[in-house]
C-alpha cells in the first residue's frame, strides 16, 4: 500500500512560491495499475518523484507499506528506492558511456553478481535488446533506450515501477511494447504508477488519477 | 563493477576532458617544480656571485690607534709600502685592485689639508683593469673643492708643500665629505713631504678572495694576509658585506612570497577543474542516486577519477618541471647550474600526494554537495 497524506512540495522562485503539489492525499492498493493523467506542470513528475523517495516533500508523509519514506535516513532512504522501487524516465537517463548491457546491470546495486548478470540477460532479451547489448545509448533509438531503462528498473524485481512518461518520446510500434512489458509486471503481482498525459496507456489501468494545478482531482 | 569500470569507462568517453584536466595539472605541477628549482639555483647563485665579489678590505699598521682611525678615517701609523708588493705576489690571494695611499693632515696656507699620496693601482699579473681611483703623477696634484675655494687656487698653478712643488692639475668638484680638503698627489711626493720615504698608510683591496674554502671567507683572509703582513691589521668594510646579505635576503624573500601564491594559484587551477568537472556530471549522481546508489559509492566514483588525474598530472608536471629546469637552468644560472639543477627527488613524492589530494578534495565538496541534494532535484537541474 502506498499512502501520501498531505503532501505538499513548494519551490520558492523569485516571483514567489510555486506548490508543485498541494496538499494531496492519496492511497494506493499493492499490485495496481494506476495511470496520472494531466497537462504539463500539473504536479505528476513531482508526485511520481515523491512517492519514489527521491524528492523530499515540503509537508506530509510518503509511506510504502507502513515505512515513513522521509522519516529515513539518506543511505537508507537510498538502500530502500533500490530494493523496492523502479523508475523509468521520460529522458531514459541513461549512462553515456555506458552499453546497453552495462546500463541495465546498473540498476540491481543489491543484487549479487552473478544473479544481476543472469537477470540482465533475461531483460535485454525480453525487450528485443539483444542485438543490442554492446551499443553505447547514443548509438540506440528513442524506443531503444526506453526500453532498456525499462530493462534496468526491472532489474531488482521491485515492488513498484514508476514511470514518468515513458513513452512521451516513442513510436507507437515501441509505445505498445514497453507498455505490455510494464503490464507483464503488473499482472505479476508488481504495482504500476505511470504518469502521461496521452491516452496510450489507459487501457492498461486499473486505476485513473487526474491532476491540475498540483492538486488531485476528484 | 561500478567504480572502475565507471571510472575507466567516462575517462575513455571524455577523454578529451580528461587530457585537458592532467594537462592542467600538469602544467601547474610543471609550473611549481620548475620555480621551485629556481629559487633554489637563484639563492645559490645569488650567494655564489656575492661571494665571487670578494670583499673589500682595508689593510692598516697593526700599531695604529683604531679608536682615531675609526673616528677620523685616517691611520695615525704606517706600515712598509713593500707590504703592497707582497700582497699582490701572494698567490693564493686574489684581488681586482690594490691601492696603497699615504695620508696625514697638514697645514697649508690657512687651513689644515689632508696630504693624500697614491701609489700606483696594482692590478691582478695579466688582468688590465680600468684604475678605480685618480693616477697622479709625480710632481702634480689633484686638489678638493675646499682648497680651491679656501686657498684661491685655480688648476695650472704650482702649490708649494711643505717645500714640494706640485702643480694643480685638476680641482675636484665639491663632494660634501672629506675629499673636499683632500691633496692627492703621487706617493713618493707624499712621502718626501711628510719624509716618510718607503711608508704608507694603508692599503685597500677590492674583491679579495683567498681560494681556499672555509665557511667563513673573511676570517680565512685575515689569517692569510696576517701572514704575509704581520705588522698589519685587515678590515673588512661593513657597507660591502651588508650589501651582499640585503642582496641574498632580498632573493631569499623574493622566493619566499613569490612561492605561496604559485602554490596557491595551482591548487585553485586543480581545484577549480575537479569542480567543474563534477558539475558537468550532476545528471549521472542523480541517476545514480535514483539507482539507489549511496553516497560513499557515488563519491569513490569521483574521488577516484580526481586522484587519477592528479597521480599522472602530477607524474608528467614533475617531469616536465625537471626537464625543463635542466634543458634552461644551465642557460641562466651559470655557475651553480652543475650542482643546484638536478630532478628534486624529495618533492616528488610530495607532488604525487598532494596533486590527487587537493584534486580530491576539490571535487569531494562539490560531489557530496551533490550527493546531499534529492536525485530529483539533481535530475531537474539538468
Amino acid at each position: 500500500m502506498i499512502a501520501l497524506e498531505h503532501v505538499t512540495r513548494s519551490y520558492q522562485t523569485p516571483r514567489g512560491r510555486i506548490d508543485a503539489l498541494a496538499d494531496v492525499s492519496l492511497a494506493i492498493d499493492k499490485g495496481r495499475f494506476v495511470v496520472v493523467c494531466g497537462p504539463s506542470g500539473s504536479g505528476k513528475t513531482t508526485l511520481l518523484m515523491t512517492i519514489a523517495a527521491m524528492l523530499r516533500p515540503t509537508a506530509g508523509t510518503v509511506r510504502i507499506h507502513d515505512a515513513d519514506l522521509y522519516a529515513m535516513s539518506i543511505r537508507r532512504r537510498a538502500r530502500y528506492r533500490a530494493a523496492n522501487i523502479g523508475f523509468v524516465f521520460q529522458m531514459f537517463h541513461l549512462i553515456p558511456y555506458l552499453n546497453v548491457a552495462e546500463n541495465v546491470r546498473l540498476g540491481g546495486s543489491l543484487l549479487p553478481a552473478a544473479r544481476k548478470k543472469h537477470r540482465a540477460d533475461e531483460l535485454i532479451e525480453q525487450l528485443g535488446l539483444s542485438s543490442r547489448r554492446t551499443h553505447l545509448p547514443a548509438e540506440l533509438s528513442a524506443g531503444e533506450k526506453q526500453r532498456a531503462a525499462v530493462a534496468r528498473a526491472l532489474l531488482s524485481d521491485p515492488d513498484i515501477i514508476l514511470a514518468d512518461e515513458p513513452t512521451g518520446n516513442l513510436d507507437p510500434a515501441n509505445e505498445t511494447a514497453v507498455l505490455t512489458r510494464l503490464s507483464k509486471f503488473h499482472r505479476k503481482g508488481g504495482t504500476v504508477i505511470i504518469a502521461t498525459h496521452g491516452p496510450a496507456a489507459s487501457p492498461f489501468a486499473d486505476q485513473t488519477l487526474q491532476m491540475a494545478n498540483g492538486r488531485l482531482l476528484e | 563493477m561500478i567504480t572502475p569500470t565507471l571510472i575507466f569507462k567516462e575517462i575513455r568517453h571524455r577523454l578529451m576532458n580528461f587530457l585537458l584536466a592532467v594537462l592542467a595539472v600538469v602544467t601547474a605541477v610543471t609550473l611549481y617544480i620548475g620555480f621551485y628549482t629556481a629559487s633554489l639555483a637563484a639563492e645559490r647563485e645569488t650567494a655564489r656571485l656575492m661571494l665571487s665579489m670578494g670583499y673589500n678590505l682595508r689593510i692598516i699598521a697593526a700599531d695604529a690607534d683604531m679608536d682615531r682611525f675609526l673616528l677620523t678615517g685616517v691611520p695615525d701609523a704606517t706600515m712598509p709600502q713593500e707590504y703592497l708588493q707582497q700582497l699582490a705576489d701572494a698567490g693564493h690571494i686574489s684581488y681586482n685592485h690594490l691601492m696603497a695611499d699615504l695620508q696625514q693632515e697638514i697645514p697649508l696656507g690657512d687651513m689644515t689639508v689632508l696630504l693624500t699620496g697614491l701609489a700606483p693601482e696594482v692590478c691582478p699579473p695579466g688582468k688590465k683593469t680600468p684604475p678605480i681611483t685618480f693616477q697622479v703623477a709625480p710632481g702634480q696634484a689633484y686638489i678638493g673643492h675646499r682648497i680651491a675655494q679656501t686657498l684661491g687656487i685655480n688648476e695650472g698653478q704650482t702649490l708649494d708643500v711643505r717645500g714640494t712643488p706640485l702643480k694643480v692639475v685638476r680641482t675636484l668638484a665639491e663632494s660634501g665629505a672629506v675629499d673636499d680638503i683632500r691633496l692627492h698627489c703621487h706617493i713618493a711626493d707624499a712621502q718626501a713631504i711628510l719624509n716618510l720615504p718607503g711608508r704608507i698608510s694603508q692599503i685597500q683591496a677590492v674583491d679579495c678572495l683567498c681560494f681556499e674554502t672555509s665557511a667563513d671567507p673573511v676570517q680565512v683572509l685575515r689569517t692569510e694576509i696576517g701572514r704575509i703582513l704581520p705588522r698589519a691589521r685587515v678590515l673588512q668594510v661593513k657597507s660591502i658585506a651588508d650589501a651582499r646579505t640585503r642582496q641574498r635576503q632580498m632573493v631569499r624573500n623574493l622566493f619566499a612570497v613569490i612561492m605561496p601564491f604559485i602554490v596557491l594559484a595551482c591548487g585553485v587551477w586543480i581545484a577549480v577543474l575537479a569542480v567543474t568537472n563534477v558539475r558537468d556530471r550532476r545528471q549521472e549522481i542523480g541517476i545514480l542516486r535514483a539507482l539507489g546508489y549511496h553516497s560513499p559509492t557515488i563519491a569513490t566514483l569521483f574521488l577516484g577519477k580526481a586522484a587519477l588525474t592528479g597521480l599522472i598530472g602530477a607524474a608528467l608536471g614533475f617531469a616536465a618541471g625537471t626537464l625543463l629546469a635542466l634543458r634552461f637552468g644551465p642557460g641562466v644560472f651559470k655557475i651553480t647550474a652543475r650542482t643546484i639543477i638536478t630532478p628534486q627527488w624529495p618533492l616528488l613524492g610530495w607532488i604525487l600526494i598532494i596533486a590527487p589530494l587537493l584534486a580530491a578534495v576539490a571535487s569531494f565538496i562539490p560531489a557530496m554537495i551533490a550527493v546531499a541534494y534529492d536525485p530529483a532535484v539533481t535530475l531537474r537541474e539538468e
